[in-house]
């Protein structure tokens, strides 16, 4: 099973871009790396290198604080998306 | 003198004129204690991603000031006694890459508020944009 994998080899998005900073204002860039339940996506999936992977989980613990982005999202809050509302 | 940016999140419950008066006594807290706000930018009422003492909504307001290291811990001090506000964010920027990003963040926001006697070029160059836009079509 493990040949048939649902996320191939991936390369990093922000190093093709040249990120050299990351604002935690800025939730569109972050939402890459976050899953469905904001939770931050291991490496292993969005192919992000070792240096960007830092920096976007650090991004990410700030915008949490800042209620830009939820810690947690129940079962109840899946069905409203906080970012659609934020729009 | 070190580069800091601070968000704060306001009380919904305030009407413009408080909200303005929240917003310069935040200011007035960072100039008292020796600090220099380069620009502020206001992001305006915007929807929570989780309620904070039981309040949806909230007003952000970020201001990216210049201050001596020492001062931080004062100025954080007042925010707590703060009670407009809901919630603060203090980051620092320190290695010359995050510095160069500080400023890059400041004429962004410079270039944001219009009304900025200061940058005169600031405000010209989105005026001059425009034109050529309307002059490609």
């Amino acid at each position: 099973m493990s040949e048939k994998r649902k996320y191939k080899k991936r390369y990093c998005k922000y190093c093709e871009a040249k990120v050299d900073f990351m604002d935690y204002k800025d939730v569109a860039n972050i939402r890459f790396s976050l899953s469905e339940r904001y939770k931050i996506m291991p490496r292993r999936l969005t192919g992000n290198c070792k240096r960007h992977q830092d920096m976007i989980s650090i991004v990410i613990k700030r915008a949490r604080a800042a209620a830009l982005v939820p810690y947690v999202v129940t079962r109840k809050k899946v069905v409203t998306n906080p970012f659609e509302n934020l729009k | 003198m070190r580069h800091y940016e601070n968000l704060v999140i306001i009380k919904p419950t305030f009407t413009a004129e408080e909200i303005a008066a929240a917003v310069k006594n935040v200011e007035e807290i960072i100039t008292s204690n020796g600090g220099e706000i380069a620009a502020t930018d206001a992001m305006g009422m915007r929807k929570l991603a989780y309620p904070i003492d039981k309040s949806e909504r909230g007003y952000y307001h970020v201001i990216y000031y210049s201050v001596a290291p020492a001062a931080i811990a004062e100025i954080e001090r007042r925010f707590r006694i703060n009670e407009d506000l809901l919630r603060f964010v203090t980051i620092k920027y320190t290695t010359n890459r995050e510095v160069t990003a500080w400023n890059g963040l400041v004429e962004k926001a410079k270039k944001a508020a219009a009304p900025v006697k200061e940058e005169t070029p600031a405000e010209e160059a989105p005026k001059a944009e425009e034109t050529t836009e309307a002059a490609a079509e």
